[in-house]
This record gives structure tokens, C-alpha cells and sequence, in this order.
């Protein structure tokens, strides 16, 4: 019942997972299932992270060190592990949305032109 | 409230699922990265355990019951091992997980292995016998050819400078032309000139025989050679002639002559009776230019008139030293000869007087004269080709096996197939297999090979003529990744076909137990595979029995003596301090008291042993009365022999008569020829008879007698001109006694040291050793190859027999069924032996006509290995076919028999 009433679920676009990680731990550490909680709520129900592309990503974000990973209690005292952005994970998120930026950007102008600036 | 499993208790306890990322290492980084790497496995682990759990806490605390929450949570959560395997993946890079597949796949191999002991036992045993013959092969080849020189880097694509007569006779330089021929070309960055001698060390009893060169300054830095001990030869050794009487000796000698005597250097020794200041020792390893002989002394070339008697460093006509060069990266050995031959032409115009009969020429180490290469490298091309085709037998032969095996193991393939497993993944997997039982069979082929080495050595090079041999066989890296490759490439061989077929299983085929076989295509590659080995052990027993005969031949050829009850003792007055004089009378007493001794028959002295493998000397000769035409080859082998000598080697006189003690220094100059000298010159023996000729510028000599020709150097050689001269008129100091006695050949060596010894006790005996010795070395090389091929040859047959063993059986057993409904309707015992043995008969006969085809068409290549036997000689072929055939027939026998012993109602019952 209430399946149905969420907006119809979106594919993520490739690429795009690694950024949504690091703009959501951009507000302070979280664990996996806290980011994967906290797109789900900020894309109105939209995106829906799967765990199996989840995990991977964070543990390639910890490789390339843009998050550095602990272990730390919740605030319902549970273990678990919280992934913190690191400085140059920061830079990274930064030029990632830029990139984004010039995509929708450029994707709008294609799917808008505007005749007067032409 | 906790409704999963605690991360805590989780934890340790348990396994981790058994990945096997490990790699089978010893290193320490990878094994402490495997252990990290499980540690990481048990984080992630937790990681998903609280991932979990939160989100069930999440349902608890929206009215979930906790089961249900915690159930709706593992859902949403999804496959989780998926989750784990592709976390996994972005820990390591792509090569890490196909690493520790393939450490996987070699676990598993080793472990099926084990589990079937005696077929790997047989694998590895068979491949060891194939890949050790090649590598011991391939050690030989690599001493004698890749690195002929021990201790001097790159020795294989050193040039060597010599003369080349127009006949095609490599001959030495002369040291002017040496000399001119170095100053000025330009296609080697460092040439130096050597020649090889035998030299008298120490004076008295403890002098001894030892080998050595006569070397230019540069020799040591153009092999790039230094001494452990004191200097080299070096530029300032090469200056003024006769004032560098410096020595340096091999590492060899210092230890076996000198007791190691770290005082050494400083020290004098006397060569050829002249004292010599020892400057330094060679580096250990280090034997000398001469492929396969251990030289000991390096001497100054500028000391030759002392070492030798008589100054040659300025006679343009006396060969004297060859050259031996590192080319310039960017000539080559046929820019380097073009070069000696114009700069030869050159020299010649600048000399009008001299004949025009030789070129200087450059010639790769590998054909070099000096040294065993020439005289060995045909036989081991022919050895590498019969290695090459046993492991092709032995590859034919493992294939079969694992057919075999293949066949029993389709479910468990089938299996593999059905859960998933990739045909890629099953071939590398099979693939491996192979390997694991390569590469022992690679590591037991080198122990083999060494031991075929040493049953190499003494029957051929060891007791090679008087000096010591040290061929360069020892196992080094070329010969380690040889066998590599062979292993790798043979496992690829024996293990691809069986495997293709492997991988493509045919599922529903194994769901119905159908365990015949599957048309006509599998047993089509089984007959092949017997067909072939046939065809080549034919091809190799071939070969073996042509080399047999040779050496059956070569032994019983007429080498024109009777080597047989004759002793040689080998002498050399001038260490001892004779002059010419002095010299001319021990001799005479000693043939004088030798041939008083009840028990001689008849003794002579000569200046050269026969059969020694190597040309003896040579000189120019001018004929009376004959006009050499340009280019006519017309020097002569020589030799210095006393009275008697071809009475005691009983070689007959075709005409005239033999030296005689009237023949004195101060008598008519005579000479006696051998036959073919007369023929060749004078049309008749009796025609040569009063004939002049001049020896290399000397008087007129007359020929008095003509001797039959005998072998000179090797029993292969083609009848040469030769000419003999009386000790009397042509004193040498260095002489060996042959005496022909019925003694037994102990007591007649001691007779003749003690004969000598009585004369001058402080004569020292060189060797003392029976002339059968002598023949004996000659045929060296027959036996060895006849021995290798031997070898070869058997196990080719061995592995022939067990082919046709298994194929004959396995077709049995795959008709168990058949033969029981034979049987029952009333087939006799006889007729169902004659079905089996035919087909194992019908395979050998297809096999051996193809060997007899492939002999005839290969065996012409042995030509030069072979003597007395026509390539195509028919009772080798016939002996060959009866061999294998009766192999086959034998091999077939055995489960025929057992096929028509088949208990019908057994059979029946069978399925």
C-alpha cells in the first residue's frame, strides 16, 4: 500500500553515486546505512541506493582516500562505521558537481535552446 | 534489544568463506597482505551486520515486530554476499583476483593430483625422461655453442680471424699479417691474437705436460678476463720481442701445481726450459680461448723464439696465431670478413713474392677449428633433433593419458560446467593441471640431464688426446628457462586437445551415463596419437642404428695400423737441458736398449701420434718438376718418424724401403710419402721412387720409400697427401717411443718408464698410455651419439609400448559389453584376440611405414655423423621396423588376451 504511493523510483545516473556519497557527508560522518537513509529522504523517495553498488563505492571512495572510515557508536549505541569526507575528498566533491553543473547545463541547452541567444 | 547477531560475537570465531585470495607465498609483504585482506573481510562482514541491524531497529521503532523487521531489513537489503564480492572487488585491482584464481586453480590441481597418485607418478615420471633429454642436450649445446668460452661474456659472437687457403683449409695467420690485418681494419673494437701449445713446465722429473697460449697484449681485455692473483697479459708484454719473459697461469694450475700459494706472483717458473716470472693468476673459471681444453699457461707472444726454438714474429710464411675479436655494434661477422679479405688482397700486392694460395677471413666462434665446437656440433644438432622428436612421443604419450583420465572425469567436468564455470575458466583450469605435472617433470628433467651429462663426459671428452677438458655443462639460466619453456610448451602440448574436448561436455550425454564413446572422432585422435609415436621411435631407432653401425664400422675400419700391444711413451729432452747433439744420441740409445729387451718386438720414435683428431702439422712443398696451378693446395701433412716406425705400427711399404740409421744428418736428405702423395704427383708408387721435393724451404729432399696411407687425425678423413722425414735429419726434441710387445699393457708401460728412467733419471715421462687409447678417443664422438641415441631410442620404444598398451586396453574396456554379447552369441576366444591385436597391429604398421617414409627423408641430414653406412641402409630400417613392430605387437598382445578372457556374464551384468 504505501509502496505505491512513493514516487516512481529513478536509476542512478553512472557516476553519480560517488558524488551523492560525498555531498551527504559533507554535513559530518555517517554510516552506510545512514547515507543510504539520508538520499533516499533528501531525493523525495526517488533515488533508491542499492547496498550492493553502496558498499563498493564507499570502500573505492576510502581507497582513493576522499573518506577516511571508523568505527563509532550511533545514537542509539550501535557499533557501526562512519565514513568521514576528507580534505581532498572535499576538492573532489567540488569538481564533481562543477562537472554536474556543466552537464545539466549543457543537457538543458539541448533539450531548451534558447533562440534569443542565438 | 539486539535481534542480530552482535558484530562482537560474529567476529572471530567464525571462518571466513573460503576465498583463497592468498597467494601461495613466501614473501612476507603478500602473506601479511593476506591476512589485512581477511581482517578487511570480517570489518565488512560487520559492517553489513550493522547495516542491517539499524534498519531493523528502524522498523522496531515504527511498529514492526522484531522478526518480521528483521526480515523485511535482509530484503531490502538485498544479496548480500553479491554486496560482499563486489566490495571485494573494488579492494584490489583486477590482477589480484586472477592471481589468486589461478593459486586456486593450482590448490586444486595438486590436491586431484594427489588423489591419483600412480597416473601422476607415471605424467611426471615420462615428462621427466622427455624434458631431461632435451635439456642435457641442450646443456651441450649451450657449452659448445652459446657459451663456448667459460667466464667471458659473450664469447658466442666473438669473430675469429684466420686464413682460409682457396681448398677451403682454415689455417693461422702469420704474425706480420696478424699484425697488419689488426692495424689496419676497423670492424673490431679489440682484437687480439692466440695460439695453442704444449709446454714443458719445471725441468727434471717434476716437470710436466701442460697446455697453454701465446698471447698479444690485448688478449685478457678483449675477453674482459682479470687475474685473482697479481696482473694479466698486458699491452706493455707486447713490446720488444724475447724481453717479457712474464707467465701468467690458470687458476686451475695455481691450485693443483702450486698448492693455492698465495705467494705466488714473483715466483719463476721454467717453460721450455727458459725461465718465466710468474705475474699473476687467473680468475677461477677462467680455462682459455680454446673451446672445450683447459689451457694453464698465458705466455707473451713476444717470447716465441724462446718458447719455440726458432724466431717466426717475422716470417710473412709461417702460420703462427689466429685472432680473436669483440666486432663493433655496428659491423658483423660478414663485414668483418669482407674487410680482412680486401685488406689481404692489399697485403699481397705489397708483397709480389708471395704466393697467392690464402685470404684472411673472419669466421664466427661456433666454426672455429680451434677447439671442440666443429668436431662436436653436428652431433648435437643431431641429438637436438632426436630430443625434440622423443618429446614430441612423450607429449603424444602424456596426451593419451590424459585422455584417459579426461574420459572417467567427464562428470566432475560436467558438474563444473553446469554450476557455472566459464569454458575459459575450465581450460585454464585443465591447463594448469598439466603444468603441475610439468613442472616437476622439468625439475626432475634437470637433475636427469645432469646425469646424462656425466655419462657423456668420459666416454668422449674426458679422455680427449693428452690435455685436460672442461666443457662448460654446468646448469646456469639459459638452460633453466629453456626448460621452463619446454614444460610450459609441452603441458600446452600433451594438455590442449584432451582439453578442448573437455570443455565442450556434452551435458546430456553424462546425465544418461553414456559412457561410449562418442562417435568416431575421439578414438580417430587416439589411433593418431599411437601412430605417431610409432612413426617416431621408428624414426629414432632409425637413427640410433645407423650411428651403431658407424661406430661398428669406424671400429673395425682399417686405419691403416695396427694400434693393438703398443705402448707409447712421450718425452721432451729440452726442459731437460739437451741440445741437438746431446738429443740425436739419447734417442739413438734409447731405441738401441729398447730394442735389446727380449720382450719388444720392434720400437720407433715419432714426432706425431695418429688419430689424434686434430691436423698436424703442415708444411709448404715444392714439388720437381710440378707447376702447382693458382691456388693448388699444396701444403702437406708431416711428420718426424725414426726407423722401424712403420714396421711397429705395421704399416706397409708400397714401394722402396724405410729410413734407415744410414740416413744421418750428414747423408742424402730423404723422405717417404704415402700412397696417395705418390698417386697424386708422380701417377705410381714406384714412379715417386728418386722423385725431390722441398719441405717448407728446405733442401731437396728424395723420396726413398711410399707408405700406405693410414688415418691421420680422425678414422672419417678423406685419404690426404703426407709426408714422413728421418729424426735423423730433422732432430725435434719432444718424441714419443712406440714400442710392439706381446707384454700385457701394465707390465709394458712399467717396463718402458723403467727402461727410460735408467737412461736419465731426471727425465721426466709425459704420458705413458697404450695406443688402443689413441683409437679409442677418436671414435669418441660415435659413441657418444650412438650412446645418446641408444637411450633415446628405448625410451622412445618403452613409451610406444605403453601407448599402444593403453590404447589396445582402454578399447577393450570400453567394449566390456560388446565382447560379453560376442561372446554369448557364440564368438570363439581366438577370433575376439585377433579383433584387439588388430587394431593395435593395423596402428603399428600404419605408424611404421610413416617412420620408414619420415627416416628416409631425415636420416640423409646425418651423413656427416655417419661412416661405412649408406643413410638408407637397409638393415638398420629392417632392425628398426622389427623393433618397434614386435613393441607393438607385444604391447597389444597383453590386454588382447585379457579381452578374450572377458567372463560373459560379468560383462553383461556390467551395467
Amino acid at each position: 500500500m504505501e509502496q505505491n504511493t512513493r514516487p516512481p523510483r529513478l536509476e542512478l545516473l553512472q557516476g553519480t553515486l560517488d558524488m551523492l556519497i560525498l555531498q551527504t557527508l559533507q554535513w559530518g560522518p555517517q554510516h552506510g546505512y545512514a547515507i543510504s537513509q539520508t538520499i533516499r529522504a533528501h531525493s523525495s523517495e526517488a533515488l533508491q541506493v542499492e547496498t550492493g553498488s553502496l558498499y563498493p563505492a564507499l570502500h573505492r571512495l576510502q581507497k582513493q582516500k576522499w573518506v577516511k572510515a571508523s568505527w563509532g557508536l550511533t545514537e542509539t549505541n550501535q557499533r557501526a562505521k562512519f565514513y568521514t569526507l576528507t580534505p581532498a575528498g572535499k576538492k573532489q566533491l567540488l569538481r564533481e558537481r562543477d562537472r554536474w553543473e556543466q552537464l545539466i547545463a549543457a543537457i538543458g541547452g539541448v533539450l531548451n535552446p534558447n533562440p534569443a541567444k542565438g | 534489544m539486539k535481534l542480530l547477531d552482535g558484530p562482537s560475537r560474529a567476529k572471530r570465531g567464525k571462518k571466513t568463506l573460503p576465498t583463497s585470495h592468498g597467494l601461495c607465498g613466501n614473501i612476507k609483504g603478500r602473506v601479511l597482505d593476506w591476512f589485512l585482506r581477511r581482517d578487511r573481510d570480517d570489518d565488512l562482514q560487520e559492517e553489513i551486520r550493522s547495516h542491517l541491524s539499524m534498519a531493523a531497529h528502524d522498523r522496531v521503532a515504527d511498529g514492526e515486530d522484531p522478526q518480521t523487521a528483521r526480515l523485511a531489513a535482509l530484503k531490502e537489503f538485498g544479496n548480500v554476499t553479491l554486496t560482499r564480492e563486489a566490495t571485494r572487488l573494488s579492494w584490489g585491482g583486477v590482477w589480484r583476483s586472477r592471481v589468486a584464481d589461478i593459486t586456486q586453480d593450482f590448490r586444486y590441481a595438486i590436491r586431484t593430483l594427489r588423489r591419483s597418485p600412480s597416473y601422476s607418478f607415471v605424467v611426471i615420471a615420462v615428462l621427466a625422461l622427455g624434458i631431461g633429454a632435451n635439456i642435457a642436450v641442450f646443456s651441450l649445446f649451450n657449452a659448445l655453442a652459446l657459451k663456448p668460452i667459460p667466464h667471458v661474456d659473450g664469447s658466442a659472437s666473438l669473430g675469429v680471424l684466420v686464413a682460409r687457403t682457396d681448398s677451403g683449409r682454415i689455417l693461422p695467420l702469420s704474425y706480420p699479417d696478424f699484425r697488419d690485418l689488426r692495424d689496419q681494419g676497423h670492424a673490431f673494437s679489440g682484437l687480439a691474437g692466440t695460439s695453442m701449445d704444449a709446454y714443458s713446465l719445471g725441468l727434471g722429473t717434476r716437470g710436466e705436460r701442460v697446455f697453454g697460449e701465446m698471447v698479444t697484449g690485448n688478449y685478457f681485455s678483449v675477453l674482459g678476463v682479470g687475474a685473482s692473483l697479481g696482473r694479466t697479459i698486458q699491452p706493455t708484454d707486447d713490446v720488444s720481442p724475447g724481453k717479457h719473459a712474464v707467465v701468467v697461469i690458470s687458476d686451475g694450475l695455481w691450485k693443483r701445481s702450486f698448492a693455492s700459494d698465495p705467494a705466488i706472483v714473483g715466483k719463476t717458473i721454467q717453460v721450455n726450459a727458459y725461465p718465466f716470472t710468474i705475474v699473476g693468476v687467473t680468475e677461477p673459471g677462467f680455462q682459455g680461448s680454446i673451446v672445450s681444453l683447459k689451457m694453464d699457461l698465458f705466455l707473451p707472444v713476444m717470447m716465441q723464439a724462446q718458447l719455440r726454438g726458432f724466431d717466426l714474429l717475422g716470417v710473412r710464411e709461417s702460420p703462427m696465431l689466429w685472432g680473436l675479436g669483440r666486432l663493433k655494434p655496428d659491423s658483423s661477422i660478414a663485414a668483418a670478413a669482407a674487410e680482412a679479405d680486401l685488406l689481404s688482397v692489399q697485403l699481397d700486392a705489397r708483397q709480389p713474392a708471395r704466393r697467392v694460395s690464402q685470404r684472411a677471413t673472419v669466421i664466427p666462434m661456433w666454426q672455429s677449428p680451434y677447439g671442440a665446437q666443429t668436431y662436436m656440433l653436428p652431433a648435437i644438432m643431431l641429438l637436438s633433433v632426436m630430443g625434440a622428436l622423443l618429446l614430441l612421443i612423450v607429449c603424444a604419450n602424456v596426451s593419451n593419458l590424459v585422455l584417459v583420465r579426461e574420459f572417467s572425469r567427464r562428470g566432475e567436468i560436467a558438474a563444473r560446467v553446469a554450476l557455472g564455470a566459464s569454458r575459459s575458466r575450465i581450460l585454464r583450469w585443465l591447463f594448469v593441471e598439466n603444468l603441475v605435472l610439468a613442472l616437476p617433470g622439468a625439475a626432475l628433467g634437470m637433475l636427469a640431464s645432469q646425469g646424462i651429462d656425466l655419462l657423456l663426459e668420459p666416454t668422449s671428452l674426458a679422455s680427449l688426446a693428452p690435455v685436460p677438458v672442461g666443457l662448460n655443462v654446468s646448469l646456469d639460466w639459459t638452460a633453466v628457462v629453456f626448460a621452463l619453456v619446454l614444460s610450459c610448451a609441452s603441458s600446452l602440448a600433451f594438455g590442449f586437445i584432451p582439453a578442448l574436448r573437455s570443455s565442450r561436455v556434452d551435458l546430456a550425454g553424462i546425465m544418461k551415463d553414456d559412457l561410449s564413446p562418442r562417435g568416431g572422432s575421439r578414438g580417430r585422435l587416439r589411433n593418431m596419437l599411437v601412430v605417431s609415436q610409432v612413426a617416431v621411435s621408428l624414426l629414432l631407432l632409425v637413427g640410433a642404428a645407423l650411428v651403431i653401425r658407424s661406430l661398428e664400422s669406424a671400429r673395425t675400419a682399417d686405419a691403416g695400423f695396427d694400434p693393438r700391444n703398443v705402448g707409447s711413451v712421450s718425452l721432451d729432452l729440452k726442459p731437460s737441458g739437451y741440445d741437438a747433439i746431446r738429443g740425436r744420441s739419447f734417442y739413438q740409445t734409447l731405441l738401441d736398449t729398447v730394442r735389446a729387451q727380449s720382450w719388444v718386438e720392434s720400437a720407433a720414435l715419432t714426432a706425431i701420434l695418429p688419430l689424434t683428431l686434430v691436423d698436424s702439422n703442415s708444411v709448404d712443398a715444392v714439388i720437381e718438376g710440378h707447376n702447382p696451378r693458382p691456388g693448388e693446395d699444396m701444403r702437406m701433412l708431416i711428420n718426424t718418424v725414426s726407423p722401424e716406425y712403420f714396421a711397429t705400427l705395421r704399416i706397409g711399404l708400397v714401394a722402396g724401403r724405410d729410413f734407415a740409421r744410414t740416413d744421418a744428418s750428414d747423408a742424402l736428405s730423404v723422405a717417404i710419402v704415402n700412397e696417395t702423395m705418390a698417386r697424386q704427383f708422380w701417377g705410381t708408387p714406384d714412379g715417386a721412387l728418386g722423385k725431390r721435393m722441398r719441405l717448407g724451404g728446405g733442401d731437396w729432399r728424395t723420396v726413398i720409400g711410399v707408405a700406405r696411407d693410414i688415418k691421420y687425425a680422425r678414422v672419417t678423413e678423406d685419404p690426404r697427401p703426407h709426408v714422413y722425414r728421418p729424426l735423423e735429419q730433422n732432430y725435434l726434441p719432444a718424441m714419443t717411443l712406440h714400442v710392439r710387445s706381446r707384454d700385457p699393457e701394465a707390465v709394458l708401460l712399467a717396463r718402458l718408464r723403467s727402461t727410460v728412467q735408467a737412461l736419465d733419471p731426471n727425465l721426466p715421462i709425459l704420458t705413458a698410455r697404450m695406443l688402443t687409447e689413441q683409437t679409442r678417443v677418436a671414435l669418441s664422438v660415435f659413441s657418444m651419439a650412438a650412446g645418446v641415441l641408444m637411450v633415446f631410442g628405448v625410451i622412445a620404444m618403452i613409451l610406444t609400448a605403453l601407448g599402444t598398451y593403453g590404447l589396445v586396453s582402454y578399447a577393450a574396456k570400453q567394449s566390456t559389453h560388446e565382447i560379453g554379447i560376442r561372446i554369448a552369441i557364440g564368438a570363439s576366444r581366438a577370433e575376439l584376440l585377433r579383433r584387439f591385436l588388430g587394431r593395435g597391429l593395423r596402428l603399428g604398421v600404419v605408424g611404421a611405414i610413416c617412420g620408414l617414409v619420415g627416416s628416409v627423408a631425415i636420416t640423409r641430414l646425418l651423413t656427416g655423423l655417419l661412416y661405412g653406412v649408406s643413410p638408407t641402409d637397409a638393415t638398420s630400417f629392417a632392425g628398426a621396423a622389427t623393433m618397434v613392430l614386435t613393441t607393438v605387437l607385444v604391447a597389444s598382445l597383453i590386454p588382447a588376451w585379457r579381452a578374450s578372457r572377458t567372463d560373459p556374464i560379468a560383462a553383461l551384468r556390467h551395467r
